[in-house]
C-alpha cells in the first residue's frame, strides 16, 4: 500500500465551467477533416468558459494536457503556441502528459494551484488526435503540413503503445507490456469463483451499457446500440451478438468490443477559488461543484496487478484526505479503455459492493437508469478516447449529471457527489471525488 | 562519505544475463531485495542498494494466456508460455513469462497456485541481441 497521506485544501475549490467537443475521426468526415489541435482546445476552453459566464482575461492561467504532442501535433511544447486562440495570450502555462491519466490530473494540477492561493482563477484542458498524425504520418522528423492529417492504423498505434513502458526492463521482460489487457480479468475470477463464462457475461454487459449511454449522447463517437447492431445481424439479442464471433476473443477473456475506440476531441474545466466565484463570475447560471480531493497513486508495469493496487491506494488516500464514506458516491466514472476496469474500480472505490459489482452489471443496473450509473457519458469502448482529453470528458459528463442537464440520459437521482477513477501510462491511477455545493 | 553513488545498474544486468547469472540488489539495511536492480529500497526507503545474485527460484501466483492482443510475432521462440505474477524466493514480485503452459494444463496448474518455477535466461530474439529472464516449470509439473 502507499505510504502517501494527503490533506484537506487550505482553501476550497470549485469547478464552474466545462467544455467539450464532440469525439470524432476527424478525418473520415469532410466537415472536421483539416480541423486543428488549436481549434479543438480553442472550442473546449471557450465553451468551458462561456459555460461559466467569464471572460478569458478572468483567467489566471492554463493547463494544457496531450498525451503525444510529438507524434500527434509534431511539438514539444503544444501550450506555448495555442494560448492565444482562447484568448490568454501572455499568460503563464505547463504541458503535461500522464497518457490516458491526463485529464484527471488536469483537475488536480488546477487544484492544488488554486488552493495554494497562488491564483483564483485557472482554465485546465486537453487535446489528442488518437486517430490521426500530421501529414505525412510517416516519422516525426520529416516537414509536416499545417492542417492535413494522415489515420493511425491499429498496427502502428498498437507499436507506439511500447512508448508507455519502461525502455530498460520492462519490455524486456515481455510480461509488464502484456498484463494490462486480461490481468483484472484474471484476478476477478480467480478472488470472487465466478466462472470464465461469467466474467464473458459481465465484460459484454459492460459494453451494453456503456453503448445504451452513448446512444443519447450527441457527443458520443458511437451512438449505435448492440440491439440494434444484433438485430441486423439476424441475432435474437445483443447479448447472443456479443457472445458470437462477430466479437471476436483477442485474449484469455477480452473481445474486441471491450477495447477503447480511439478518437480525436478535446476537454476543458474553469476551476476557481470558491470564495471568489462572487467575484470573478458574477454570471454564474448553475451550482458550482466542489473538488474535495484527489487521490494518487503510480506502479510502472513491472509491479503485479499494477492497476488494481494503485486503485487501492488512490481510493484510500482520497477518502482518508476527505472523509467521505464510499457509500456516498451517487455516480462513478472509470476510464475504461480496457473495459474490466469499469467493474474493478467500482468495486475497490466501495461503489459496488465486493464480488458483486458483475451481478449489477449483468443486470443493467450501472447503465444511465440504473441505480449505480457508472459512465454515463458511454466509457472509452462508446462514447471513445481520445486519450489526453477523456478524463476532462469524464469530468465535463459528470458536473453536467451534477446539474441535472443531461435530458434523455439523466440519471434516476441527481447525484450529490461522484468519483471519477483515472488510469494511464503504465500505470498511473487518480482518483477524484467531487461534491455539488448547494 | 555519500553512499549515494551515479553507478551503472542497467548494463551490469544485462552483461550478467549473458554470463548466466541474474542480479538484483539487496538493501543493506532491512534486507529487502530489488529485482530488476534499482538504486533506492522500495520497501524501507533506504536510499542505497548492493549487488545480489538472484537464485531463480520462485513461485508464480497467477496465470494469464497469451492472445491476438497480448502477444508479439518475436514472442513465438518461446513456444507455449503464460504471464504471471512472479514471487522470487528472496520475497520480490514482478511480472514475468513462464514456459510450457498451455490451454490445455492451464486449469489444471490454476487450481495448483502457487506454483513453483525457476528462471531460465534465453535470448530476447530482438534487434539488440540481449538475453532476458523468464521461468519454467519445476519439473513435477511436465513429468
Amino acid at each position: 500500500m502507499s505510504q502517501t497521506k494527503s490533506h484537506k485544501y487550505n482553501r476550497s475549490v470549485s469547478i464552474i465551467g466545462v467544455g467539450c467537443t464532440p469525439f470524432m475521426y476527424t478525418v473520415d468526415n469532410p466537415e472536421t477533416d483539416g480541423l486543428t489541435e488549436h481549434e479543438l482546445l480553442g472550442y473546449a476552453a471557450l465553451s468551458a468558459m462561456e459555460d461559466a459566464g467569464i471572460r478569458a482575461t478572468d483567467v489566471d492561467y492554463y493547463f494544457h494536457g496531450q498525451a503525444s504532442p510529438l507524434a500527434g501535433s509534431n511539438q514539444l511544447t503544444p501550450n506555448i503556441h495555442c494560448g492565444n486562440w482562447f484568448g490568454m495570450k501572455g499568460k503563464g502555462s505547463i504541458h503535461h502528459s500522464e497518457a490516458c491519466c491526463t485529464g484527471y490530473l488536469a483537475l488536480d494540477l488546477a487544484a492544488n494551484y488554486i488552493a495554494s492561493g497562488k491564483y483564483d482563477c485557472i482554465m485546465t484542458g486537453a487535446v489528442e488526435f488518437g486517430d490521426s498524425n500530421p501529414y505525412p504520418n510517416d516519422s516525426v522528423d520529416t516537414a509536416k503540413h499545417p492542417f492535413k492529417r494522415e489515420k493511425v492504423t491499429m498496427e502502428k498505434f498498437l507499436f507506439t503503445t511500447k512508448w508507455l513502458y519502461d525502455r530498460v526492463y520492462a519490455r524486456s521482460l515481455m510480461a509488464p507490456m502484456e498484463l494490462i489487457y486480461d490481468d483484472p480479468a484474471e484476478v476477478y475470477v480467480r478472488e470472487n469463483g465466478i466462472t470464465p463464462e461469467q466474467m464473458d457475461d459481465t465484460l459484454n454487459w459492460m459494453c451494453i451499457n456503456n453503448r445504451r449511454n452513448a446512444s443519447m449522447n450527441p457527443l458520443a463517437i458511437e451512438r449505435h446500440t448492440f440491439a440494434e447492431i444484433a438485430k441486423e445481424k439476424g441475432f435474437d439479442s445483443d447479448i447472443d451478438y456479443l457472445r458470437s464471433p462477430f466479437n471476436p476473443k483477442m485474449g484469455a477473456y477480452l473481445r474486441a468490443n471491450c477495447l477503447e475506440l480511439k478518437c480525436d476531441g478535446a476537454a476543458a474545466v474553469i476551476v476557481c477559488a470558491t470564495e471568489k466565484i462572487p467575484e470573478i463570475c458574477k454570471n454564474l447560471k448553475h451550482k458550482p461543484i466542489e473538488i474535495l480531493g484527489v487521490g494518487a497513486s503510480s506502479y510502472n508495469a513491472i509491479n503485479p496487478h499494477f492497476e488494481i493496487e494503485a486503485t487501492k491506494n488512490a481510493c484510500a488516500e482520497v477518502y482518508a484526505s476527505t472523509g467521505v464514506k464510499p457509500e456516498e458516491l451517487d455516480i462513478f466514472y472509470a476510464n475504461d479503455f480496457i473495459i474490466t476496469s469499469h467493474l474493478i474500480s467500482a468495486e475497490i472505490a466501495g461503489y459496488l459492493p465486493k464480488g458483486e459489482g458483475w451481478k449489477y452489471i449483468c443486470e443493467g443496473r450501472t447503465a444511465y437508469d440504473g441505480d449505480k450509473p457508472i459512465n454515463t457519458n458511454g466509457g472509452r469502448t462508446s462514447f471513445g478516447h481520445a486519450h489526453a482529453a477523456s478524463g476532462l470528458a469524464d469530468v465535463y459528463e459528470c458536473c453536467k449529471q451534477m446539474r441535472g442537464e443531461c435530458g434523455e440520459r439523466q440519471v434516476k437521482k441527481l447525484p450529490k457527489t461522484a468519483m471519477l477513477r483515472g488510469y494511464g501510462g503504465a500505470q498511473n491511477v487518480a482518483a477524484v471525488l467531487l461534491r455539488t455545493i448547494d | 562519505m555519500s553512499e549515494v553513488k551515479l553507478e551503472k545498474l542497467v548494463q551490469p544486468f544485462y552483461e550478467a544475463l549473458e554470463k548466466g547469472k541474474m542480479m538484483g540488489r539487496k538493501c543493506p539495511e532491512c534486507g529487502a531485495v530489488e529485482f530488476p536492480p534499482v538504486y533506492a529500497c522500495n520497501t524501507c526507503g533506504c536510499l542505497h542498494t548492493e549487488w545480489y545474485e538472484i537464485s531463480g527460484k520462485a513461485k508464480m501466483h497467477s496465470i494469464v494466456l497469451p492472445g491476438a492482443l497480448s502477444s508479439k510475432p518475436e514472442y513465438k521462440a518461446m513456444g507455449k508460455y503464460a504471464y504471471g505474477e512472479i514471487e522470487l524466493e528472496e520475497g520480490t514480485k514482478f511480472n514475468g513469462v513462464v514456459l510450457g503452459i498451455t490451454k490445455k494444463n492451464r486449469d489444471d496448474l490454476a487450481a495448483q497456485l502457487p506454483i513453483d518455477v525457476h528462471a531460465k535466461i534465453i535470448d530476447k530474439n530482438d534487434e539488440f541481441g540481449l538475453k532476458t529472464v523468464v521461468f519454467e516449470l519445476d519439473e513435477k509439473y511436465t513429468k
